[in-house]
């Protein structure tokens, strides 16, 4: 099997141990990670999206070509990407109006929407493709972690059209965490959005900060060891969002966030260096402490 | 208060005024005891402008006292706190002649500047809603399963199911100028629960459109636009990530529109033609945002 990778903007540009982990994960499972060259911003729903439809359309639909042009699907770990990709996909493929409308930009840089793949997200294929019992299989030290699982808000919904899971009461994300010994924690409010998204954290901060607090407000009454997330735009937004809630609240958060990816990483056995987590503002090591003090204790009784 | 001042002062003033702000706009639903208060507020007015009118009102005749003792039966019925609304004309008429008369003969506590009339109604803003194939906007009924369910609208002024309706009454100007409009994170909640299947995110985002066409734009988000114009990407590697791709193995740059210029040069061609560069006012000369 082979996959358009698409990387986007904040995994690659801020959080490399993202994307390592993903190809080193990927390189396990014999699925093939193409690049896609000269690949853009998705753009960015929050700020294109809102700006003009037309712009919007016609960047993520420059990026479409590309992986049409590679005749595979696009997999993206970006639930921002992923809406933006597989929204204006799905788009041109059912308003041929407006795919003539974009398709007259893209004539002038050469290019053509054609519409004959799909856009994927990594979660999705993980789920689907390879299946939960060969993610477990992979598994060299079950992971003895107690997570929030945020699932974002661009990865199920608009659920008429992703039709990925149940955009209220999903299970898919929690089924995966749990494949690699992790437990996923119930917590309050858990489909709400973690605030940065729709342009939010650049125009107005202190708002996306109070969606922010009160996702980490539940997810520490639950007394989670980490947080666990599928979207590089949350995991920033708690990562340094959570500093970003100390500093303003006067809180003293410290829990500890992963990717999706990253998880997968640690449950592989790949060391916080390659998953560069020193990338991160909040200290992964109480996590990491923790899945020490656990394979001590198996070594330690044999 | 506009809008924007009352969002101010919400994050800038100390808790327990920020409290009293909160249920002046008839936000603050996390607390049983002020049902009734919100209450109050929706027999005396149904809109967030006759709201502040209405209180300003009473400051202006310093009838502030009053203000009180309607605080003081927050626990009790509507019709006592109708009673109350009467002292208040009562008092306001004892004091201001004037006022008397002017509010007898128009029966409203609004100014003329600030009812709403066909002239406020824009139909080719409706309209545009319509061609863009969100037709589901006018079978809204305004039951307020949106609004109930919107993670922004419990903490600011963001109100989803009044942006519905003001865009299906062509209320243009309301919409594109209210701050408010910018709160939404498109986490798609209400989306998600409407009873009618209203695309109401994609009426967000048509109504942001039409707002930065307008000029309504927050000089971060044009700063964004300009990083993708600029690098392709909203955002752009810097030194420490280079570092850490180095050091994984993964490669200084990722094999983007940051490794390859002509590419780059494809983003900022669709970008001019499509008009986006003068929309954020950027300048191609520069290479910077005017």
């Amino acid at each position: 099997m082979e996959i358009a990778y698409f990387l986007g903007c904040i995994m690659n540009n801020r959080y490399p141990g993202i994307e390592k982990a993903t190809r080193i994960l990927f390189n396990k499972l014999d699925i093939q990670l193409n690049d896609m060259e000269g690949a853009s911003c998705c753009p960015a729903p929050g700020v294109f999206g809102s700006f003009d439809k037309k712009t919007w359309a016609s960047i993520a639909a420059r990026n479409i070509t590309i992986a049409e042009d590679m005749g595979s699907d696009i997999m993206t770990e970006c639930n921002g990407c992923f809406g933006s990709l597989f929204e204006t996909n799905l788009l041109l493929k059912e308003d041929s109006e407006f795919k003539g409308e974009i398709n007259e930009v893209l004539s002038e840089v050469g290019r053509e929407f054609k519409g004959n793949i799909n856009v994927r997200h990594f979660a999705e294929v993980l789920y689907n493709d390879i299946g939960l019992d060969k993610l477990n299989e992979l598994v060299d030290k079950p992971l003895n972690l107690d997570v929030a699982v945020h699932y974002g808000c661009h990865f199920l919904r608009p659920s008429d059209e992703v039709q990925i899971d149940n955009a209220e009461k999903p299970t898919i994300l929690d089924d995966l965490v749990e494949s690699t010994g992790a437990r996923s924690i119930p917590y309050k409010d858990k489909m709400m959005c973690c605030g940065a998204g729709g342009g939010l954290r650049a125009r107005d901060i202190d708002v996306t900060l109070s969606f922010t607090k009160e996702k980490l407000d539940n997810m520490s009454d639950a007394g989670v060891d980490a947080i666990v997330n599928i979207c590089p735009f949350c995991h920033l937004q708690f990562d340094v969002g959570q500093t970003e809630v100390n500093k303003k609240y006067g809180t003293n958060y410290n829990i500890p966030v992963f990717h999706l990816a990253q998880l997968l990483g640690l449950a592989l056995g790949l060391g916080s260096d390659e998953l560069t987590l020193d990338s991160h503002l909040i200290d992964s090591a109480p996590a990491l402490a923790k899945l020490v003090e656990e394979s001590d204790k198996v070594t330690g009784g044999e | 208060m506009s809008v924007l001042e009352r969002l101010k002062a919400f994050f800038t003033r100390p808790k327990s005024e920020v409290i009293e702000n909160i249920s002046d706009n008839g936000l603050n639903q996390s607390k049983p005891m002020k049902t009734d208060d919100l209450q109050y507020k929706q027999t005396y007015s149904n809109t967030e402008e006759t709201d502040n009118y209405s209180s300003k009102k009473m400051n202006d005749s310093q009838n502030l006292n009053v203000i009180d003792s309607e605080k003081d039966s927050k626990n009790e019925n509507s019709v006592k706190e109708e009673k109350a609304e009467e002292k208040v004309e009562v008092k306001t008429n004892s004091k201001e002649a004037n006022n008397k008369k002017e509010e007898k003969d128009s029966m409203t506590l609004l100014k003329d500047n600030e009812k709403l009339t066909l002239d406020n109604v824009d139909e080719d803003f409706t309209k545009l809603f319509i061609d863009a194939g969100i037709e589901s906007l006018a079978v809204c009924f305004q039951c307020g399963t949106c609004t109930g369910g919107c993670p922004s609208g419990r903490r600011t002024p963001y109100r989803v199911r009044q942006l519905v309706r003001n865009c299906l009454m062509g209320l243009k100007d309301q919409v594109i100028s209210d701050d408010a409009l910018w709160m939404c994170t498109t986490c798609y909640t209400c989306q998600e629960r409407c009873p009618r299947e209203i695309k109401i995110v994609e009426i967000v985002k048509k109504a942001r459109n039409e707002a930065a066409k307008a000029g309504f734009m927050a000089p971060a988000h044009k700063a964004t636009g300009s990083f993708v114009i600029k690098t392709g990407h909203g955002v752009p590697i810097n030194d420490a990530t280079k570092e850490l791709r180095n050091r994984v193995g993964l490669g200084e740059l990722p094999p983007t529109t940051h490794k390859f210029p002509e590419a780059l040069k494809e983003v900022q061609t669709i970008t001019e033609i499509t008009g986006f560069d003068d929309l954020i006012g950027f300048n191609k000369k520069t290479g910077e945002l005017e």
